[in-house]
């Protein structure tokens, strides 16, 4: 099943297409884990079909944009370091 | 001091406020996803009873209790006093209990405390098994934390501090939250923790007895745990943490204890804050790891969910933001009658009422304000005479639009110390705590002939005799007039 993605921008230029990205996601499953965070590299593109997951985008003060991105997570990223895992 | 009967949980407040009509009891499912935040939220905006939501959708056995202290009625429960009581009486009362000797908490055995009846360690650990609401749609996560205390003790000075600062879950371990430089927990971070590259131990503990979180709330130079025991008239039980030397209220609801980190930050934000905006936007902030969860059965969350008036983080903030200035100001021998702040500035004006018996009165009381630990949460003072009722806002805005001269009244200090909360401040202000702050002083200058510069107030009660006021008063329906108003 597709997951669900958002992700809070500043800029909607943050959100390169045809390149990885690093970013900060939360996902939009329901479940108990709805809108825990995770670090993931990933790749959006506009076109809603290129990638199986979807990604809606938030601004800094919370506005939901209207713009909606298809999502690729490459694979997650652990910065915690590693004497406090 | 007469004996005082004020609820000692959160569950006898509960209890309290459903007798008295100030709570209401919801036994349909609540969704945790925005419903519970928006019930709250249009109870703070309509002044109703508190909702007790008693199943939360995913979480069977757990509830929660929003707007706790959003009503002068509810403080007053709290305090243990009629719910009909004024707020100079809820003023009144406070001071009283604020200035008597401190209480000293008592610690007790952990198999006598209701917060340990679960406890989560190791693998068991994660932050999703609690209700955290999403509080408004919008915010940057799900916040544990919105009336609670987060408690910490400085190493070498051993201050204890219970702290509302507001957190958020990032993930199932960890949580980060806003924490401002000049805060108490800011101050322990930068001047002991960060520099030696060491965890900070912590425990969150929400659902308390609303004195307890009345005092994790107030500006008071008492430590918490005495505040509370004063305000309750007995210590306040206190139980050991699992994984740190802390000590917590052991009939809190919910216990979460870990470590602050050092070098570690995610991301927080944004979220609805007591200014009625979401202010400041998500950034890198103070980051804890959680360790350990311990919980009562049948755990109430507690859920502030602060916006436009009013919400506690407006009522219980002016109160106690405008008690403690009163103190201060008292301390030094300045004759103030009053101080309040209208929960509807958002806990940014304080009115200071005085006997304006010499010159630079208003300064020196806006300095002190200003200087004080209490400062940095408001960026306004006006003061107003003895004449002036500082409760009854009609008079004081007809006192600050007539007597405030505007070249000789207002006094602005800049480069002070200011919150990120602020809606007026650039980002940049925002993000580095600089402040401006000013005075209103609507004050009749003591060099003006009381007889011949200062003018008359023209009112009911000041112009007319004693005599016919009464008369008028006495005869008001005779006159036709509906209702004999006094």
């Amino acid at each position: 099943m597709a997951n669900k993605w958002e992700v809070f921008v500043m800029d909607l230029g943050e959100l390169a297409e045809g390149k990885e990205l690093e970013l900060t996601i939360r996902t939009l499953n329901d479940g108990l884990h709805k809108y825990t965070y995770q670090r993931a590299k990933v790749e959006v593109s506009a076109k809603l079909d290129q990638f199986p997951d979807s990604l809606q985008v938030r601004l800094g003060r919370g506005q939901l944009s209207d713009r909606k991105f298809s999502i690729r997570v490459i694979e997650r990223v652990e910065r915690l370091p590693a004497q406090y895992r | 001091m007469a004996k005082i009967s004020a609820p000692k949980s959160n569950r006898e407040f509960i209890d309290a406020c459903v007798a008295s009509g100030d709570a209401v009891r919801i036994k349909q499912e609540v969704d945790w996803d925005n419903e519970a935040g928006a019930i709250v939220r249009r109870c703070c905006e309509l002044g109703e009873a508190a909702p007790f939501m008693e199943s939360i959708k995913d979480y069977p056995g757990f509830s929660y209790f929003g707007a706790p202290l959003s009503t002068y009625r509810r403080m007053a429960i709290a305090l243990g006093m009629d719910p009909a009581s004024t707020l100079p009486q809820i003023g009144a009362e406070y001071l009283k209990r604020t200035n008597s000797e401190p209480i000293a908490p008592v610690v007790i055995d952990k198999r006598d405390a209701p917060c340990k009846e679960n406890i989560l360690l190791g693998d068991d650990v994660d932050l999703c098994k609690l209700p955290v609401p999403l509080v408004h749609d919008g915010d940057g996560g799900r916040y544990v934390g919105t009336w609670h205390g987060v408690i910490t003790k400085h190493p070498v000075r051993g201050d204890v501090n219970w702290g509302m600062y507001r957190q958020m879950m990032w993930d199932g371990r960890t949580m980060s939250g806003a924490v401002f430089p000049f805060s108490d927990l800011g101050k322990t971070l930068t001047d002991y923790y960060l520099p030696r590259g060491e965890g900070c131990p912590f425990a969150t503990a929400i659902g308390l007895s609303p004195l307890a979180a009345m005092a994790a709330c107030a500006p008071s130079p008492i430590p918490e745990p005495e505040l509370t025991g004063m305000l309750a008239g007995e210590a306040v039980r206190l139980v050991k943490c699992e994984t740190n030397d802390l000590e917590v209220p052991a009939d809190a609801e919910i216990i979460i204890e870990g470590v602050i980190l050092p070098d570690y930050k995610v991301e927080e934000g944004p979220f609805g804050e007591y200014t009625g905006y979401r202010t400041s936007p998500r950034d890198f902030r103070v980051t804890f790891r959680v360790d350990a969860i311990t919980y009562r059965n049948n755990a109430t969350m507690t859920i502030s969910n602060m916006g436009v008036p009013q919400d506690e983080g407006q009522l219980l903030r002016s109160f106690s933001l405008g008690l403690e200035l009163e103190k201060l100001l008292k301390s030094q021998g300045i004759p103030v009658t009053g101080v309040y702040m209208h929960p509807r500035s958002t806990h940014h004006m304080m009115i200071v009422g005085v006997k304006p018996t010499y010159a630079g009165i208003a300064m020196q009381i806006a300095q002190l304000a200003f200087g004080s630990k209490l400062g940095p949460w408001f960026h306004m003072v006006m003061v107003v005479d003895d004449q002036t009722d500082i409760f009854n806002w009609d008079e004081v805005y007809h006192a600050f639009c007539t007597r405030c001269n505007p070249e000789r009244g207002i006094h602005v200090f800049k480069n002070t110390t200011g919150t990120a909360l602020y809606p007026h401040a650039t980002p940049h202000d925002r993000k580095y705590s600089i402040g401006s702050q000013v005075l209103f002083d609507c004050l009749w200058p003591v060099d003006w002939d009381k007889t011949n510069d200062v003018p008359t107030l023209v009112s009911f009660k000041h112009v007319y005799p004693k005599d016919i006021q009464e008369k008028v008063v006495n005869n008001w329906a005779d006159y036709g007039f509906r209702g004999a108003k006094k």
